[in-house]
């Protein structure tokens, strides 16, 4: 079998645009995933919002076209694009049957360089955002997991996040001048990516997509540089009181101090996933499926791209009239995993989930191109992923309960549950 | 393809369409459908077993769910005993693995890298017939089964969505949701759940997919090689023979609790999945709701009055429901949103839809097709829904039955389901937190 890495075929011949084209058996179909550095860390200049409003903004009109223009151009051949923030980039997404490609990447490309920002678009918008976030105020899960990020990052890093009313603040100060000012500093090549698969022609796709961005501004964009580490994550809890609820969620875990790329990281990730990453791990086993005690809970590493530090946790659901004895028999697994370690047994098997579910990732066209998107975010040649598998399988065990040893305090945790409590 | 190509050792040939081919084993009567997919190394298995919350009633709804879950703890040959338990077997290597339920049907299904194939087949046909539900296992999975129950409680919308078809069937069994009511969860038996499986866990009353990176004879014979040990059931498969009665004027309902922001659901009645006004009501919805161009997106989302909207008009193998949904934004009125909808329908039942409009909705649904077939996953999935309704070629020439759909036609199914007489329509108010 072919390496992953060959049969993506990359193209860097604009300045400031790498494209990577995977052509599939898929039948018809093609998916497009690309992203740019302007996110809400990018946010300096103005509030942090304005960088998620730009991103839904570009499907509200551009100088040529209303929103019912695109919309038209779009739906009347069942194709789909929409424009997302996250912390670093601002990401689209494309789905679209082959003979209509060109028509998405013409769009596509008028979309991010000439958005209109039309003042009327933007008020509907910021009530549609204001109504979803009040309904955050209801959401467990959301809201306990906001109060755990917060208590373990300080506001300037990543991984912080506002409250609700906070963010609904933030959203109703962003004005049209705003986003106009964060993309003429943020927009433009320098580091867009776009990954793209299924039943397409790499040379008529590069063609056709770099011709559209061809000449559009260059942009110094980088990752802003980490201020602050997180707090040291001090042993607590804290109860969020939401009414007339059925269900409460639990977040339990603490700072990490390290990020991705650092030496240990796998060998942590890997101690992690077998205490909580899926069905077959530690806390699904016990606190699920033996003992009854919940619908779901599960263990992972997060926040920990681009230089930032990140976090371990492990989220759960409870009956409100049985969350106590949740959170015992959670702690008693953190500390057998602690105290005790994992066994060789485990390790081999989480190694052999890693390298199946790699296959299985690639059973469709979206799967591809997150997957080549995601690398390629993290700055990583192709050819990391055909390693990937290997490098999970370099890892000893005792260096997976080293790491659990050095990065996990049971002594230090902190615990957020959510709920009618 | 010659009809040589169709002889398998043990099976029948029953029809092909698209490609998909459709088996019968003969010591059993479990259907197969099968389609080879080289695009990637993986294939997807599933078994569909033909029940589903329909084939509940009082007193044990909720039980096809509750026994899906007790069917991941443990088999003959499949056990934590024999550390060979079902999670860790496929999730070990790497497979997905993972069972859903709803109103027609149960289906279990693996995405495994090919050469772990044989694997799945050998799981599911094991759990066929040979699944321990014990006591022992129940009573704490039970408690899951609540807590997914009660993480669904929390939700507005399912709050409502529940109540708006308790609210339009009274007899049939959609009255009740798939997850069932929270006494029978608590206190069904595990006597009443394994009769439940010895009535309908049978192979003639399943169809098995499998799609993907193998070869189809090889497939076949392993599903043969593990699946025949299986006799066909001795008793026939009860039908449900419970109807609907006409109802005779429109219905409301209003749930009220804490929360931030209201919805808005306006249900009618419609006919079975397998109806040929199925595919007019079809793109009626993409015409009132899906995409900025559609028309209640212009009159709701645009006017800043919802933060969203969606259609519900899922075909089911006995009538259903089409349901409009509108999640308001703060301080919005639900009867203004109600009557702007009523109005729409109106309008149309009045003066029509347009022909671009028609011709928009079936590229959108083109497009869906098309993605429909986008992974091994992605066509067992799609095969899965068509199965339950009683006829799996409904995936296969679900878009040809769209092209044909016209304006008249439209008009003709608006004037037909959407009767006031017929309609429930449901509120979500939200009350104010108790300080």
């Amino acid at each position: 079998m072919s390496t992953f890495s060959s049969q993506v075929i990359i193209n860097d011949d604009v300045k400031g645009v790498k494209t990577y084209v995977m052509p599939t058996g898929a039948k018809d179909v093609v998916t497009i995933y690309g992203s740019m550095l302007s996110g809400s860390m990018h946010c300096a200049n103005t509030n942090s919002k304005t960088a998620a409003l730009v991103a839904s903004m570009l499907d509200k009109g551009t100088k040529n076209k209303d929103k019912y223009e695109i919309s038209e151009t779009l739906e009347s051949v069942g194709a789909e694009l929409s424009f997302s923030s996250t912390r670093y980039h601002t990401n689209f997404t494309g789905f679209c049957l082959k003979n209509n490609l060109g028509t998405v990447i013409s769009l596509l490309s008028e979309q991010l360089m000439a958005p209109s920002f039309s003042s009327r678009e933007l008020s509907t918008l910021q009530s549609r955002v204001c109504g979803n976030l009040e309904r955050d105020k209801e959401n467990t899960k959301k809201l306990a997991m906001i109060h755990f990020l917060r208590t373990l990052f300080p506001k300037n890093h990543p991984n912080y996040q506002e409250t609700v009313n906070e963010s609904i603040d933030l959203v109703n100060k962003i004005t049209k001048e705003d986003l106009f000012a964060f993309h003429r500093e943020q927009y433009g090549l320098g580091s867009l990516k776009i990954a793209v698969a299924g039943d397409l022609n790499p040379e008529d796709f590069n063609k056709q997509m770099l011709d559209s961005i061809k000449g559009w501004n260059i942009k110094d964009s980088s990752i802003p540089k980490l201020i602050e580490k997180a707090h040291e994550t001090k042993e607590g809890s804290e109860t969020i009181q939401v009414q007339d609820k059925t269900s409460s969620d639990l977040y339990i875990g603490q700072s990490i101090g390290i990020d991705r790329e650092h030496k240990d990281y796998y060998a942590l990730m890997l101690g992690i996933y077998i205490l909580g990453g899926n069905f077959s791990a530690r806390l699904m086993q016990t606190v699920r499926d033996k003992q009854g005690l919940t619908y779901g809970i599960g263990s992972s590493i997060s926040g920990v791209s681009f230089g930032a530090d990140g976090y371990w946790s492990i989220w759960g659901t409870f009956s409100p009239d049985i969350i106590k004895k949740g959170i015992a028999a959670t702690k008693e697994q953190i500390d057998l995993w602690f105290n005790k370690g994992v066994t060789q047994e485990e390790l081999s098997a989480k190694k052999t989930t890693i390298s199946g579910s790699y296959k299985v990732s690639m059973d469709s066209t979206g799967g591809l191109a997150a997957k080549i998107l995601s690398n390629a975010e993290q700055g990583r040649e192709l050819t990391y992923l055909d390693e990937y598998p290997k490098i999970i399988e370099s890892i000893s065990l005792s260096e997976v309960n080293s790491a659990i040893k050095k990065y996990v305090n049971p002594n230090k945790l902190y615990m957020v549950s959510a709920g009618t409590l | 393809m010659s009809p040589k190509n169709n002889k398998i050792t043990g099976y029948d040939f029953v029809k092909k369409s698209a490609g998909i081919e459709e088996y019968t084993l003969r010591k059993n009567n479990l259907r197969v459908l099968v389609l080879e997919d080289h695009s990637a190394p993986v294939a997807t298995f599933m078994v569909t077993y033909h029940v589903g919350s329909r084939n509940e009633a009082i007193g044990y709804t909720g039980s096809t769910h509750l026994l899906e879950h007790l069917m991941f703890k443990g088999s003959r040959n499949f056990n934590k005993d024999k550390n060979t338990a079902i999670w860790t077997e496929l999730q070990n290597v790497g497979a997905q693995i993972n069972a859903t339920t709803w109103n027609d049907r149960t289906n279990y299904f693996e995405v495994v890298p090919r050469e772990h194939l044989d694997r799945a087949i050998a799981i599911e046909a094991d759990r066929m017939r040979h699944a321990f539900l014990r006591d022992e296992d129940r009573q704490p999975e039970m408690t899951v089964v609540r807590n997914e129950f009660e993480r669904g409680e929390n939700s507005p919308f399912d709050v409502l969505d529940k109540n708006i078809w308790a609210t339009a069937y009274q007899a049939h069994p959609y009255h009740h949701s798939t997850i069932g009511w929270r006494s029978d969860i608590e206190n069904v038996s595990t006597e009443r759940l394994k009769a439940f499986y010895d009535t309908y866990y049978w192979p003639n009353n399943a169809t098995v997919t499998v799609i993907g990176d193998f070869k189809k004879e090889e497939a076949l014979a392993s599903i043969n090689k593990q699946f025949s040990e299986h006799s066909k059931s001795s008793e026939p498969i009860p039908p449900v023979y419970t109807e609907e009665p006409e109802q005779e004027g429109p219905r409301r309902i209003i749930v009220k609790r804490t929360g931030q922001t209201g919805i808005v659901g306006i249900a009618h009645k419609t006919p079975k999945g397998l109806h040929e006004d199925t595919y007019a009501l079809q793109v009626l919805g993409k015409i009132l709701a899906d995409g900025k161009t559609s028309r209640l997106n212009k009159l709701i989302i645009d006017k800043g009055l919802s933060t969203s909207i969606f259609m519900y008009d899922f075909p089911f193998l006995d009538n259903g429901l089409f349901i409009a949904y509108a999640f308001l934004t703060p301080g919005t009125d639900h009867k203004k949103i109600e009557e702007i909808i009523l109005k729409e329908y109106n309008n149309i039942l009045k003066n029509g839809v347009r022909e671009e409009e028609i011709k928009r909705a079936q590229a959108q649904i083109r497009a869906t097709v098309a993605f429909s077939r986008d992974g091994t996953y992605a066509v067992a999935s799609a095969l899965n829904e068509a199965i339950a309704i009683g006829d799996w070629t409904f995936y296969t020439k679900f878009m040809d039955n769209i092209n044909k759909v016209t304006a008249e036609k439209i008009k003709e199914v608006i004037k037909k389901y959407f009767i006031e007489d017929q309609s429930t329509t449901g509120w979500f108010v939200a009350k104010e937190p108790k300080d």
